[in-house]
């Protein structure tokens, strides 16, 4: 048998010299930028742009700012930004006006709330399971803030910061999620009534802005109810934060419900399933796989929206950066201290979007 | 009997109208009683009555001897003012921000990704703030403001900018108004075709009257600056430069994305196709691609626009008098709480309705029509 000898190059490789690879990477990347005479014009915009603006910014943000002397002088004498102040702060920034002994406590229940969440994401997770792990870890945050059973009573008119965006938020979308599918459900029924209540309250709901849903929470319940009923001011935002989410939520589940083919109604009607179990052990656990990335998108927003309550007069991030800037004995540096907030705002919904991309690239999940 | 479909859901849907109009009966008794108990009036009257709150900025006259109502249309008129001039600008902001990030640079790419994952994970509100807390430590006090354009000036008091200022009679201006509905409904109305070229000659000459009759003036208002004023021009203050720029940048972050969806949309056969019959590339672009990114872009944009009417009444963090803040205003000072909620709610429906009405006509009109 003959052997075919392979076109096996055994001629030494021209001298490669060692930046010939960096060369390689500046021409590919001159051709990016340079290429086309749209891309030499874009290149040189932005260029300048960045020119313009990235040095002042970068000079303010860390060359002359003061990082860790805790004097305010410092701050005062310097003519970059006051981290030192984000620091010597960050209790009353991160907890607002909880009785200072007691921070442990909030800041235990930010740890619980982010470590769940956290655990939550994972698709592995997702089983009934995780609904008892939840509920246990609500009467838990509940104790810990509020106290009773050993621990001081500290009532929600002096709850704030962190831990209050986070319970809003988990609690609103918690209660919210039931409540829109039941929506959902209702502005798919055959029943007139039903589905009329069902669309006149969701639109209504999206038709309106959700600081004026707060403000009619804030003014309308007390007079809607007798006195002794009354809600006190964080129960009343998060009724409006509930009532805002439910309608969005039952949108999208909305969706995923006209996703199910009508033979799956079929096989479950032949298997004379009745209409609650039909709903509760075919229809939705496949609607709502089908809608997860819509679901991660709107708590984005809801994450974003606590922020609101703070027009109500609840103590949540904002109000309590803006009661930290009121100490006369420091410069008052308004820009570090909401760049702060609104960075801690950036990374909770930014991975929470990470999230998303990551299950709409996995595609629908199957069992 | 329960088990019949057709009774259970009968019995179903009285129980629910019966537990609606319960619970509002309900609602209203105790309403009635609460206001009773607190001494405090129900009805519209007090519209008419003068309402002497302080709205610190209106784009319509305002004094405070001005009955209620008319605060109500100057808040309401800021409102549409702030949201038709985010909308336009975000629109086209958005659109160069959405084709930028598609483009091969990498640096160009690079800098409106950054700007779009900024606005699309910060709330809209802390920015606002943030911008509002920049104000006076980035622009120079008025005496030495900064003069980026001719005509344009930046300083703490916020910018101003010439102003176009148009001077026209009433009369006039009436005219030419009809000749404008004369000749829309000439060119749309294909019932009246037969009519067609009178209606033509009759919008011609009510336009001609009314031109020669409105003495029509437009006049640029330059501003100047006298050392330590302006004289001329638009003032934008501080708290409406912050609103724009704010909303403008978070909304553009939004409309980028959309955007870039519509035109990730059409695919690269479909500039094949086009090549093929021998169309050129505005042509394609005019005739193939732009048609069917449209119907992609409409549905999501439509509800970005009804959200920036929607946030502009964060307005309220800076001190900008939406109407939300003037209704708000109202209510602490007139008690009249019942009747004001009605009022927001019923403005702001109205509004979301309308806008949505009219993209889903436009919808309807770019919509594929299956034969």
């Amino acid at each position: 048998m003959k052997t075919i000898s392979l076109p096996l190059s055994e001629a030494p490789a021209p001298a490669q010299a060692w930046f010939a690879p960096m060369l390689a990477s500046l021409r590919r990347s001159g051709k990016l930028l340079f290429g086309s005479p749209l891309n030499a014009v874009l290149t040189l915009l932005f260029g300048a742009m960045l020119v313009v603006t990235v040095p002042p910014m970068l000079r303010w943000l860390v060359l002359d700012a003061v990082l860790f002397n805790p004097d305010p002088a410092a701050c005062r004498a310097a003519s970059g930004a006051c981290w030192s102040f984000i620091y010597a702060k960050s209790g009353q920034l991160l907890f607002g006006i909880y009785p200072v002994d007691e921070r442990w406590r909030p800041a235990l229940v930010c740890l619980l709330i982010l470590a769940l969440l956290g655990w939550s994401v994972r698709p592995a997770s997702w089983t009934p399971r995780l609904l008892q792990l939840w509920a246990t870890a609500l009467a838990l945050i509940v104790w810990l803030m509020g106290g009773g059973l050993g621990l001081d009573e500290v009532p929600t008119s002096s709850w704030g910061g962190l831990p209050v965006t986070l319970i809003l938020t988990v609690v609103a979308i918690g209660i919210a999620f039931p409540v829109g599918i039941l929506l959902a459900l209702a502005r798919r029924s055959t029943m007139p009534a039903v589905r009329i209540g069902a669309v006149v309250t969701i639109e209504s709901v999206r038709g309106l802005p959700l600081l004026s849903i707060l403000f009619v929470a804030s003014i309308m319940l007390p007079l809607f109810l007798p006195e002794a009923l009354l809600p006190d001011k964080f129960v009343r935002a998060l009724i409006a934060l509930t009532v805002f989410a439910s309608a969005y939520l039952a949108e999208v589940i909305r969706g995923g419900l006209q996703a199910i083919p009508k033979g799956q109604y079929e096989a479950a009607a032949a298997l004379g399933l009745p209409f609650w179990r039909t709903q509760y052990l075919v229809i939705l656990p496949q609607a709502i796989r089908v809608v997860i990335p819509a679901l991660a998108n709107t708590i984005i927003v809801m994450i974003k929206n606590t922020s609101l309550v703070l027009v109500v007069g609840l103590f949540d991030l904002i109000s309590s950066g803006k009661a930290a800037l009121a100490d006369p004995a420091w410069p008052s540096p308004a820009a570090e201290t909401f760049l702060f907030i609104g960075a801690i705002f950036f990374f909770l919904s930014f991975s929470f979007a990470r999230f998303a991309d990551f299950l709409e690239r996995r595609g629908p999940a199957s069992r | 009997m329960l088990s019949d479909a057709r009774t259970r859901s009968i019995v179903i849907q009285c129980g629910l109208v019966a537990a609606v109009i319960g619970a509002a009966a309900l609602l209203v008794t105790t309403t009635f009683a609460n206001l009773q108990m607190r001494g405090i009036p129900i009805g519209f009257d007090f519209l008419t009555t003068p309402s002497r709150i302080v709205i610190s900025e209106a784009i319509l006259s305002y004094k405070s001897r001005d009955p209620y109502y008319w605060a109500i249309v100057v808040g309401l008129a800021n409102t549409i003012f702030i949201s038709a001039l985010v909308i336009a600008f975000s629109s086209v902001l958005g659109l160069i921000v959405g084709v930028t990030r598609l483009s091969s640079n990498p640096l160009a790419a690079g800098t409106c990704r950054v700007w779009v994952e900024i606005a699309r994970n910060s709330p809209p509100i802390v920015l606002l703030i943030f911008l509002y807390s920049l104000w006076w430590k980035v622009l120079p006090p008025v005496g030495d403001a900064l003069n980026p354009l001719p005509g344009v000036f930046a300083s703490m008091r916020g910018f101003v900018i010439p102003a176009a200022r148009f001077e026209i009679d009433g009369a006039g201006a009436a005219l030419i108004l009809a000749a404008m509905l004369l000749g829309l409904v000439a060119w749309r109305a294909s019932s009246l075709r037969r009519f067609r070229s009178e209606m033509a000659w009759g919008t011609a000459a009510l336009l001609l009257l009314g031109l020669w009759s409105a003495d029509f003036a437009v006049s640029l208002d330059w501003p100047v600056f006298t050392g330590s004023n302006f004289r001329g021009g638009l003032e934008l203050t501080p708290e409406l430069s912050t609103i724009l720029i704010g909303l403008t940048i978070y909304t553009t972050g939004f409309i980028a994305e959309i955007v870039r969806g519509g035109v990730l949309s059409v695919g690269t056969g479909q500039w094949d196709a086009g090549r093929s019959l021998g169309l050129s590339r505005t042509q394609i672009l005019r005739l193939i691609v732009i048609p069917q990114m449209l119907r992609v872009i409409i549905p999501p944009l439509n509800s970005q626009y009804i959200n920036v009417v929607k946030n502009s009444t964060l307005a309220i963090a800076v001190g900008y008098p939406d109407f939300l803040a003037v209704m708000n205003t109202i209510i602490s000072k007139s008690s009249h709480s019942i009747e004001g909620v009605f009022i927001i709610l019923g403005v702001y429906l109205a509004l979301n309705l309308t806008l949505s009405s009219a993209a889903n006509w436009y919808n309807r009109r770019i919509a594929i029509v299956e034969r």
